[in-house]
């Protein structure tokens, strides 16, 4: 049995809400947002787990507290046998190497004022990964052919300005490779880009998967994508994963009433497609006091009393394929 | 004769290192009843295409030549006065891009609407609030929100209202700027249920604008494709989605993932768009194309109907 190279166990983050000072005056009480409410999940080695949903289910938190970007509230992740949320800051410097991540934008997440050498060689200074400049500029040179900037030469220079966002998004991911993780956290790497420089960035980050078995914790909004690149998936709502488990099934035979909703909602590019179209109402509440037992109730059509008191855990419908639904007859028969 | 036609239009904007040829001789025409896709990267020109027929460019944009024939009255010819009384909000409206930030924050989202009415027609105030709180129910909000300010509505909400707003004077031709990006899957679908809805319900004529092919797939019956500020394909849905014809089509569906069916391998088109400063010579796909002959970098191809409705501005479509 392989061992998860990335295991997260009941992972909270809440941030606290300020009200205004007229607010502070009527209620003592603290309100918080949960954005991340008690989420398991495993990434195992070469392996890319998506993580999808709306904007505001708390799947780019996710990310972020996992690699410790944001301090978590509670819980636990273990990254190739050891808990990295409890170690103090030196020991966790050489984990850091190891798990890097992607943003989403790629507009905003390079520094106007540094070149391209200097973005890619930022983290091998801090990491200590080379012993000479001429090194150095080895390893920032093959980083950027692996991530198709080539020759190099002509981009080494370049400020993020003087390139297109597809060339970007490819610095972003040289920034990232270049200190040989083992898992990136890449957080909507897509969303950003014109369809047409899309599908070459989604190509090269499953060549680097292939080749080097990077493990990717994928997270995205649109469910095309994340079926073309993910092995597993969970769908996130409201800061918990409502369904999790192998990528094809849950895209055939999705059972909770959410995945379902999200699964006909999504456009196909295809006129003579059947088109099923079960549409739920309203828009995703706010986190701050989400609705109680399953937050889904309020939008959910099959909702009944069970399902505004408690709280429903993930249970195992099949073989890897987990949900957390009280109504899950309802889904048999489709 | 169709509803709009575009007859070789060029819109480009002055900018310090020249002008920008945003739009380059395009030519398209929709007919009545007709749901119109276009489509493209951005920096295409799809919005400066909208932008020109509404009238509604930026100072420094200007149409540089061609016509606009709106029901054969060549609208670029008419004094602003009379296209704004006549024409833009009374028979042609637009659902802008970003809904989000479109509405004023500080009127209620009622009275926004009625302003549009009573700019256009003799009425009383009451009567235009009343048509606003209508306008509001046929578009699925909550006729009591009138009185909300923007907001208090979510993004679904406010993309309604501007829907509503595009309404106010009964338009027979809509332009729908990027009307779903920006919100969520399902909000998506929802308020793509509601222009869907509209459409058959008051029988309009839209051209939908967006970079998303499915979307265009679901809603639309014809497509246009546009490059680099360039019409390069235009067809019904079932011609470009099944049968494309331009090597740029060809890449933009086959690079679109789908839920359903098998898993395909996703392709991919090298390089990025042009710059609009200087577009490459001949046909402004030539450095991308897979398919570039000598001819591609020299001459531009000519848009020709290659089967009947669908055309195509590429060198391998033409003489069939």
């Amino acid at each position: 049995m392989m061992e998860p190279l990335l295991e997260v166990r009941n992972l909270r983050k809440y941030f606290p809400v300020r009200g205004g000072f007229f607010r502070s005056l009527l209620s003592r009480r603290q309100m918080w947002v949960k954005a991340v409410d008690d989420v398991s999940f495993h990434v195992m080695p070469g392996e890319i787990f998506g993580l999808a949903g709306e904007s505001g289910c708390g799947k780019t938190t996710t990310g972020k507290t996992i690699l410790k970007l944001i301090e978590p509230t509670a819980g636990e992740v273990i990254f190739d046998g050891t808990e990295i949320f409890n170690l103090p800051p030196q020991e966790l410097k050489p984990f850091r190497r190891r798990m890097q991540i992607i943003y989403q934008d790629p507009y905003e997440s390079l520094n106007p004022r540094m070149n391209v050498f200097d973005i890619i060689s930022e983290g091998i200074d801090i990491h200590e990964l080379a012993g000479s400049t001429s090194e150095k500029e080895e390893l920032v040179a093959s980083a950027l052919e692996m991530v198709e900037l080539t020759p190099p030469e002509e981009f080494i220079f370049r400020y993020p300005h003087e390139l297109s966002g597809g060339q970007r998004q490819r610095v972003c991911i040289a920034r990232a490779l270049v200190l040989n993780p083992e898992f990136i956290v890449a957080d909507e790497p897509v969303s950003m880009l014109d369809v047409s420089i899309r599908a070459s960035i989604l190509k090269l980050m499953l060549k680097w998967k292939e080749e080097s078995e990077i493990s990717y914790l994928f997270i995205t909004h649109d469910l095309a994508v994340a079926r073309h690149m993910c092995d597993r998936i969970g769908i996130m709502y409201l800061g918990k994963i409502v369904e999790m488990g192998d990528i094809d099934r849950i895209i055939e035979t999705p059972r909770h009433p959410y995945t379902q909703a999200l699964m006909a909602a999504v456009p196909v590019p295809d006129p003579t497609a059947e088109r099923t179209k079960v549409m739920i109402t309203g828009e995703v509440p706010t986190p701050i006091e989400p609705p109680s037992g399953c937050r889904f109730h309020p939008r959910c059509p099959y909702a009944k009393e069970i399902c505004k008191r408690e709280t429903p855990g993930l249970v195992e419908v099949e073989r890897d394929h987990v949900v957390a639904c009280h109504q899950l007859e309802h889904s048999i028969h489709l | 004769m169709p509803l709009l036609h575009i007859d070789h239009l060029k819109t480009y904007y002055k900018t310090l290192r020249g002008d920008v040829k945003a739009v380059d001789g395009v030519t398209l025409d929709v007919e009545k009843g007709e749901a119109l896709g276009l489509a493209g990267e951005s920096g295409c020109g799809k919005t400066t295409l909208a932008l020109s027929v509404i009238r509604l460019l930026p100072d420094n944009g200007r149409i540089v030549g061609g016509s606009v024939f709106f029901d054969s009255t060549d609208i670029t010819k008419l004094d602003s006065e009379t296209y704004r009384k006549e024409y833009r909000w009374k028979r042609m409206s637009m659902v802008f891009q970003g809904a989000m930030n479109a509405l004023t924050p500080v009127y209620r989202v009622g009275d926004q609407i009625a302003e549009a009415i009573l700019c256009h027609e003799e009425v009383e105030e009451d009567e235009a609030r009343g048509r606003a709180r209508e306008l509001l129910g046929l578009v699925g909000v909550d006729p009591e929100r009138a009185s909300s300010y923007p907001h208090e509505l979510s993004g679904g909400m406010r993309q309604r209202v501007m829907i509503a707003m595009a309404l106010a004077n009964n338009p027979e031709f809509i332009i729908a700027d990027e009307p779903i990006t920006a919100l969520d899957v399902i909000v998506q679908a929802q308020v793509l249920h509601v222009i869907n809805d509209l459409r058959r319900k008051l029988g309009l004529t839209m051209m939908l604008i967006t970079h998303d092919l499915s979307v265009i797939a679901e809603t639309c019956d014809g497509a246009a494709i546009m490059y680099a500020g360039k019409l390069v394909e235009r067809g019904t849905v079932i011609d470009i989605f099944k049968r494309p014809l331009h090597p740029y089509t060809q890449g933009l569906v086959g690079s679109f993932p789908s839920i359903r069916g098998a898993r395909k391998e996703m392709e991919s088109i090298p390089g990025s768009p042009p710059n609009l400063l200087q577009p490459p010579p001949g046909c402004r796909f030539h450095p991308r194309c897979p398919h570039a002959m000598d001819i591609c970098s020299r001459e531009e191809p000519p848009l020709v109907e290659v089967e009947p409705g669908h055309l195509a501005a590429c060198w391998l479509c033409e003489g069939g």
